[in-house]
């Protein structure tokens, strides 16, 4: 369960202070696919950021399964990331000189699963994320943009996170595979228990979460179970 | 793929930037291996000077050398007075015998032409090396020059034309098997003189002399009638030199008639630092009027010249060390802040500081790994002109120095004061007729800088310490990037 308190995130710009996270508080129950949309700058990716432990929040906390990551140290952090957290960035962020495959298995290996196995995985989660076989081994800057996008989604499911952040993971797919992904995700929030927050600005995707947030001037109002228009 | 492979591809992935990073890491390197190399060599140089011939002091009866002749000869009670002496780590006696063909000698009895002086028979006056007669027959032939020796009246040192004489043989008594400049001899096949008593009928013979006489181990030969045994043959490094055998002292006194006397002394001084107030002792205890003491010309330069080579090229190690070191960080820093971003991202996926700083250090090595082994081939072609280079830069002023001194010396090893030859004058005890160090100069520039694999490890080892220490900068300031610093572009 992800538990959301008051969570405030500011910066200096100049004489200006900015709140791109103002007072924001929700709970997610474990399992839950939840979406979160808004326009351009409205804080959402400083939001994911504050929950996947990237980012420290000026106040507030954030609760993972009852546990504060304000109070823990660097390496737990670091643990709690490895372990607990998987991400989908917008730009996918994947080693430009490693394979499909290694990047798949890089954070398998920072986890201390055995070589054969992470390469068994990486495999079964490139296949489901639709990667030609062939591609799997290819260099990432010989993918295309949506290929590497699969590819990023592949690794944020490799060590089999409780919590998926993912910023417009259908950002750069095309509609059919757009709807695999977003297949794949509610599967692995049904199937797997795994909570699944998605920042997105594809609305058929939104509709497809069991909850709905919007954020606004860095606060965050939870939209009605009904389709998004 | 693991932490290593990682960095091996990472080393790669721009080419041409880690062709120039590992040329520039070559030069630095390389250069530091062949500081190395020269240091090595020029320190075991050194090291051989100091502990051989170095620390060797020649006491010869006074007014012995060269043309003047004259004098008493030495004896075994100066031998115990000059061990007595500070600093005096051992003291050697040895008995000069000059061997002559035994059917030559008769030849020439008989023909009148009897040569030269009795007592500095061959040779300029000063001798006081005993003749003998001898089964043996002389190794080598006597030569222009040494037919004039070997005619000389001992005054005058004549060169007119003179019928021709066979050089005699050396033989030299000693009280320990050590050759006239105090060096162990190179027994090449047999043993040594074993009993060192008056009884003794052993003698080493040089490796020309016996194959002349068709002598092996074990074959007998006479000197005066009396019947000697082969225990061992030895190499003196010398044509001249192995032209020579080698007795017991007590043998050889018993032998000339000569009971208790030395034609020389081999003084070893327990260090180089007190090579000067043991030849002041020396002098004082046995008496300038008495004994002559000599040492190797102007070694103390010699060996200060190869000291200060060793200084400089131990400095331009430790900057080319340095200098490696130094390329390493800053190519390190840079490329720590060129993949800030990459940094960001795996420690956003979990990657532990540890994790991430060893994959830059790691990669630094593969980069000092590749400029180590073109800088080993580069240091073993360079070492030695390098090392040539900085001899001859830092030893040209000893270097002049000494070869006038040393040129009609002979050398350090064998070979030295021997009759004939063209090596000089037999000297005043039959034994080195001046320094034992004859042509500083030439040791000096003999030192041999090879790239031996043990000494290019060391520095490589040396290189990669550096290079760790040069990396583990950067790879710690991978651990202050925090992700979301790096990843708030998006």
């Amino acid at each position: 369960m992800i538990e959301v308190k008051n969570l405030v995130r500011t910066f200096n710009s100049g004489d200006r202070t900015i709140k791109p996270v103002n007072d924001v508080s929700f709970v997610l129950e474990q399992g839950t696919l939840a979406s979160i949309v808004g326009k351009s700058g409205s804080g959402k990716s400083t939001l994911l950021s504050l929950l996947g432990a990237l980012d420290k929040p000026t106040s507030g906390d954030v609760f993972v399964n009852g546990v504060s990551l304000a109070g823990m140290p660097d390496g737990k952090l670091t643990e709690y990331r490895r372990r607990d957290i998987g991400f989908v960035f917008q730009q996918f962020n994947l080693i430009p000189n490693l394979s499909a495959m290694d990047n798949v298995m890089l954070p398998m290996e920072f986890a201390g699963v055995h070589r054969t196995e992470r390469r068994q995985r990486a495999t079964d989660l490139l296949e489901q994320v639709q990667l030609d076989p062939e591609k799997q081994v290819r260099r990432i800057n010989r993918l295309s943009g949506g290929e590497q996008q699969r590819v990023a989604i592949a690794r944020a499911l490799a060590n089999e996170p409780k919590l998926i952040l993912a910023d417009e993971p259908t950002g750069n797919l095309d509609e059919q595979t757009g709807d695999h992904i977003i297949e794949l995700l509610s599967s692995l929030s049904r199937d797997h228990n795994t909570t699944i927050l998605v920042v997105t600005h594809d609305k058929a995707l939104a509709n497809k979460t069991d909850r709905r947030f919007r954020l606004q001037q860095g606060r965050l109002t939870e939209e009605p179970a009904r389709a998004l228009v | 793929m693991s932490v290593l492979a990682r960095s091996v591809g990472s080393a790669f992935r721009n080419k041409v930037r880690t062709a120039a990073v590992v040329a520039v890491l070559a030069v630095a390197i390389g250069l530091a291996l062949a500081m190395l190399v020269a240091n090595q060599a020029v320190g075991a140089k050194v090291q051989e000077l100091n502990a051989s011939v170095g620390t060797v002091l020649t006491v010869n009866p006074a007014g012995g050398q060269g043309f003047e002749g004259g004098g008493e000869p030495l004896t075994s009670e100066q031998a115990a007075t000059a061990a007595a002496v500070p600093n005096v780590s051992s003291v050697v006696g040895t008995s000069s015998l000059r061997l002559r063909n035994a059917a030559e000698a008769a030849a020439q009895a008989a023909s009148g032409t009897q040569a030269g002086p009795g007592g500095g028979q061959g040779g300029p006056a000063g001798q006081n090396a005993t003749t003998l007669t001898t089964s043996l027959t002389a190794a080598i032939d006597a030569g222009t020059l040494g037919g004039r020796n070997q005619a000389a009246n001992g005054t005058t040192g004549t060169t007119t034309a003179q019928p021709v004489h066979s050089l005699p043989i050396t033989a030299t008594g000693i009280g320990g098997e050590v050759d006239s400049t105090g060096k162990a001899l190179t027994i090449t096949a047999g043993t040594g003189l074993g009993d060192y008593t008056a009884e003794s009928a052993n003698a080493l013979l040089g490796t020309t002399l016996a194959e002349k006489n068709n002598l092996t181990i074990g074959s007998t030969f006479t000197i005066n009638d009396q019947t000697f045994t082969v225990a061992g043959l030895f190499d003196s490094g010398t044509t001249f030199g192995n032209n020579a055998l080698y007795l017991t002292l007590p043998t050889a006194q018993t032998v000339a008639e000569l009971p208790g006397e030395l034609s020389s002394m081999i003084v070893t001084v327990d260090s180089m630092e007190n090579l000067e107030a043991a030849k002041a002792a020396l002098e004082s205890a046995l008496g300038t009027d008495k004994a002559d003491v000599t040492q190797g010309q102007n070694l103390e330069s010699a060996v200060s010249s190869l000291g200060s080579v060793k200084n400089i090229s131990f400095i331009a190690f430790v900057a080319a060390l340095g200098t490696a070191g130094l390329i390493i960080l800053l190519i390190m820093v840079m490329l720590v802040r060129e993949r800030r971003r990459e940094i960001g991202v795996l420690k956003a996926i979990g990657a532990p500081n540890r994790t991430i700083g060893l994959q830059f250090v790691l990669e630094a090595l593969v980069l000092v790994a590749m400029g180590s082994a073109v800088g080993a081939a580069v240091a073993s072609f360079a070492s030695g002109g390098i090392a040539s280079a900085l001899i001859s830069t830092n030893t040209t002023t000893t270097a002049a120095t000494t070869t006038g001194r040393g040129a009609a010396m002979a050398g350090a090893a064998g070979g030295a004061g021997m009759p004939g030859g063209g090596a000089g004058f037999p000297g005043g005890a039959g034994l080195p007729s001046g320094n034992p160090l004859g042509g500083a100069s030439q040791l000096l520039t003999s030192v041999t800088a090879s790239a031996s694999p043990g000494v290019i490890a060391a520095g490589i080892a040396a290189v990669f310490g550096v290079a760790i220490i040069g990396a583990l900068v950067p790879a710690l300031l991978t651990a202050r990037i925090r992700p979301i610093e790096v990843l708030r572009g998006e």
